[in-house]
């Protein structure tokens, strides 16, 4: 207790100059949520006129939710959003962390075990978004707790110059094929997309075979990544012939004017399927600017935000009647993997178990 | 007169005691906060669950124990060959341009490790490296470079960018050698190669080994660097488990076994300081007389500027062209201008901000630390002095984990905002900052605080008229180290940093570690130049560069 007190004291006493400063913009301090005023957003879409801080956590990286978050801003210029951008599992930690003091308002996932996982521990807040009822019911988290955004699918990249079409590996389980060696790139275990793909093969093909197939990938001197936007340059350099990488990589490096192609594996009679995975989004319970996290929220599921995920990233949206970008394979050609959220706690816990076993960079 | 004495003392001890206990207790504050972070994370480290424990001590703890060890051994050994020798060849021999040769092989200091290690990975990559690229062009083979990552590249890396603590060390300590030791060693029969193994090189022990233990220790604490190289060690271990599980308590055992092994390093290291203070230079000082290279001119020239074109040319290079590239492209140009929920100005303007304020309180804090044990030498103001090194042996990673822990429990208004970051610079940097306020009041005598009190001054009068502006000059050089390496300073500013609060190592960080190594690479640029000012500052006040 005593050097609680103390701890108290001296900070209150050498810290005085710095409150001075932490009330300036930068500050989470300053009031968030203030009650709505009169004046009108000039929304369409908002019916309450939102305004104050909006705290935003999201896994998506900066540059896949930038323009999203931007083109909501031009809607709603009363609203200061603060984006905190991380590995899902960071910001999932802080959330928890944070639970007795919320500071985010939204969280944004790039995968739904991370959002599931929040939402059994009890750091989200149920929220229903007008039109969901178009929404597949797979893509609402139990008692609402998280609407779906977009969907992904995990596939495999080549350098068309070094890999011809007939060459390239039609199965994520030929990535572990010595003569591959030393020529795959992917991201590594702190990455959101990684870590689900390795959650749902668990599923599939239990803890010992996806254990090998890891222990695989490292064998096969597969170079890790902090991130996909260097597998996908790499890729497209011709540093590596292959890369596992989320579909939209491959467009995206495609408009660079590299020579890639893509492969949607494991489609044959005996495969596993397509992994695919979604990025979800939630509002933090004891969010302390409510009106405007679920403007956000009803935003990202509108047919503008739909469309903007689509557009500028290729993304498949969930919203029906928001067409793909074109070149983009409709998921609806593609045999997919089943997924299993619904013990996404347990899940995980066992997921960083096994990168910890492997050795999983 | 032999009567007054004594009555004269007892008047002036009096209010001396008085001020001791006053400063005791400040200082003991000091202390007290500075400490507090340790403590909880070996409370909580201790009071983990043994299962915990057991799971690490069987999978990781021994295999991260011997990577950071491997890490730390290589990287001392290889600066303090790379620093101890190009400090010869800049104080001891004939070699031309040494005055500038001394700026550019102290510079290094301004770029932080994770930098080197984003160009190098650049530079290096296998196959699409600038490097290998242009080994094929050239030869029209591609050759089997080293990996660039791992041990080796990390190894390379930070030896690259530590050097200059050793080269700076040692180089004052040769710089302060007397001759005449050399001459006496010449004329009882030695042979110059004797006599610079068995006089030269003993001399300079301590302060080599100083250098040598302040890299250690920042290698421990290194995380950038490491984790871009995928290197692992404790430091990145802890990062990845703090990012990755739900659970606190493996990265407090991995911190307090980290920490553990650090503070054994900063034992060392301060029983070290008494005797690295012992080489200071006397009036009777005359240098030894440069010895002439010869033929060996050429080959020592290109040794040196071999050096700096790794560690200083090149990386400035790399950033400059990046920049230009990011500036001539409109898109990326928007993005580096505009960003997140703010621009530029605003990130630099961050940086600036805590940095600044972090050397003022640290400044602060650290004048009743060194004035209680420089003032009144004892066993308790010793080892008050003592208990505010403990920064060093704090890295970044693990001041960050005990802050969020403790604002989390006993703080919460203080979370997510700047305060932690700033409580984290002040933790880690306080060392530097006692360490020059001791230093700057050592050297002044007590009498004139003494000869102002018995003018009627309060103690504290005498200290701002009397004291301060005489020991500002060394004060501000503490500041100044605490404000170069606060702007440096990453993993904690990662894991501290408020929604929306973005400083200038970590914008860099970020869009670096996303592959955006052009759009990160003018932010880079700035960092380094707003932390060369402050080192100009500071070397310019080392009679190496005077």
């Amino acid at each position: 207790m005593w050097f609680r007190y103390a701890l108290l004291a001296l900070i209150s006493m050498v810290f005085v100059a710095c409150s001075a400063i932490t009330t300036t913009p930068t500050a989470s301090e300053a009031p968030k949520g203030a009650s709505p005023s009169p004046t009108p957003s000039g929304s369409a879409t908002a019916s309450a006129p939102i305004n104050g801080e909006l705290v935003v956590y999201s896994g998506r990286s900066e540059a896949l939710i930038k323009p999203v978050l931007d083109a909501f801003q031009a809607q709603h210029p009363e609203v200061k959003i603060l984006l905190r951008a991380g590995s899902n599992s960071e910001l999932a930690n802080a959330l928890i962390e944070e639970q007795a003091n919320p500071q985010a308002d939204v969280f944004i996932t790039t995968e739904l075990f991370t959002i599931q996982a929040l939402a059994q521990e009890g750091v989200l807040q149920s929220y229903l978004p007008p039109g969901a009822d178009q929404w597949p019911a797979e893509f609402i988290g139990p008692d609402q707790m998280w609407v779906g955004l977009t969907r992904r699918a995990r596939v495999i990249l080549y350098n068309t110059d070094q890999v011809s079409p007939e060459e390239a590996p039609t199965s994520i389980f030929e990535l572990t094929d010595p003569k591959w060696k030393g020529q795959i790139a992917a991201t590594g275990s702190t990455n959101g997309s990684m870590q689900a793909q390795i959650a749902v093969m668990r599923q599939l093909i239990g803890e010992e075979a996806t254990k090998e197939w890891l222990q695989g990938l490292i064998a096969n001197q597969t170079t890790f990544f902090g991130g996909h936007t260097d597998v996908r340059k790499a890729v497209g350099a011709g540093e590596f012939k292959l890369g596992l990488v989320n579909h939209y990589y491959y467009h995206l490096q495609k408009d660079e004017g590299s020579p890639v192609g893509v492969v949607y594996p494991d489609q044959g009679e005996n495969q596993i399927g397509l992994i695919t995975n979604a990025t979800a989004a939630a509002i933090v319970k004891g969010a302390r600017n409510l009106a405007a996290a679920q403007a956000l929220v009803d935003f990202l599921v509108s047919s503008e935000g739909q469309r903007l995920f689509a557009e500028r990233n290729y993304e498949y949206p969930i919203r029906a009647g928001v067409p793909l970008r074109e070149g983009v394979l409709p998921l609806e050609q593609v045999r997919l993997a089943e997924v299993n959220v619904s013990a996404a706690a347990a899940e995980f816990d066992a997921v960083f178990q096994l990168i910890e076993e492997v050795g999983l960079p | 007169m032999a009567r007054t004495i004594p009555v004269s003392a007892r008047i002036s001890q009096a209010p001396a005691r008085a001020t001791s206990l006053r400063l005791m207790v400040a200082a003991g504050l000091v202390a007290l906060f500075v400490s507090i972070p340790l403590v909880y994370l070996f409370v909580r480290a201790a009071g983990a669950d043994p299962a915990d424990w057991q799971r690490l001590l069987q999978a990781r703890l021994w295999k991260l124990l011997g990577n950071t060890l491997t890490l730390a051994l290589l990287v001392t050994s290889g600066t303090t060959l790379l620093g101890v020798s190009l400090a010869w060849f800049t104080e001891r021999t004939d070699l031309p341009g040494r005055k500038l040769l001394r700026w550019m092989l102290a510079m290094p200091l301004a770029i932080p490790t994770y930098l080197g290690a984003i160009v190098h990975l650049a530079l290096m990559r296998p196959r699409g490296g600038l490097i290998p690229q242009g080994v094929e062009a050239l030869l029209g083979v591609s050759l089997p470079l080293p990996s660039p990552l791992g041990l080796a590249g990390s190894v390379f890396v930070l030896t690259f960018f530590m050097y200059p603590y050793v080269y700076l060390l040692s180089g004052a300590a040769f710089r302060s050698q007397h001759a005449v030791f050399e001459e006496a060693a010449r004329t009882l029969g030695r042979t110059p190669w004797q006599t610079f193994w068995q006089v030269t090189l003993p001399m300079l022990r301590p302060g080599v080994l100083a250098g040598a233990l302040l890299v250690a220790l920042d290698v421990l604490a290194e995380y950038g660097t490491v984790a871009l190289l995928r290197y692992e060690t404790f430091s990145s271990a802890i990062f990845v488990q703090l990012a990755g599980r739900y659970d606190r308590s493996a990265a407090s055992i991995l911190s307090g076994v980290l920490v553990g092994l650090a503070m054994l390093l900063l034992w060392a290291e301060l029983r070290l300081q008494g005797e690295a203070r012992s080489t200071q230079m006397e009036s009777a000082w005359r240098p030894a007389p440069p010895i002439a290279l010869g033929v060996w001119k050429g080959p020592a020239l290109l040794f040196v500027l071999g050096v700096t074109a790794i560690s200083l040319l090149v990386p400035l290079g790399v950033l400059s062209a990046w920049s230009v590239q990011a500036l001539l492209d409109l898109p990326t140009l928007s993005q580096v201008v505009r960003t997140g929920s703010q621009g530029m100005v605003h990130f630099v303007w961050n940086s600036l901000w805590t940095s600044l304020l972090a050397a003022l309180a640290a400044m602060t804090l650290a004048l009743p630390v060194a004035r209680f044990s420089v003032r009144y030498p004892g066993r308790l103001s010793h080892l008050l002095a003592r208990v505010c090194q403990v920064g060093y042996a704090l890295p970044g990673v693990v001041i960050a984990l005990s802050l969020v822990l403790l604002i989390n429990r006993f703080l919460p208004f203080l979370y997510a905002t700047p305060v932690p970051i700033l409580m984290a610079y002040v933790l880690r940097h306080m060392p530097q900052a006692v360490r020059a306020a001791e230093s700057a009041l050592g050297r002044l005598s007590a009498s004139l605080e003494e000869a102002a009190r018995t003018l009627g001054r309060t103690s504290l009068l005498a200290l701002i008229q009397v004291t301060l502006p005489l020991v500002l000059p060394g004060l501000l050089a503490g500041g100044a180290l605490v404000f170069l390496t606060s702007l440096k300073e990453l993993p904690a500013t990662l894991l501290l940093r408020p929604a929306g609060f973005d400083t200038l190592a970590v914008r860099v960080w970020v869009w670096a570690s996303e592959g955006f190594y052009v759009q990160a690479a003018p932010a880079a640029l700035i960092l380094v130049l707003a932390s060369a000012l402050p080192l100009s500052f500071l070397l310019r006040r080392e009679p190496l560069f005077r």
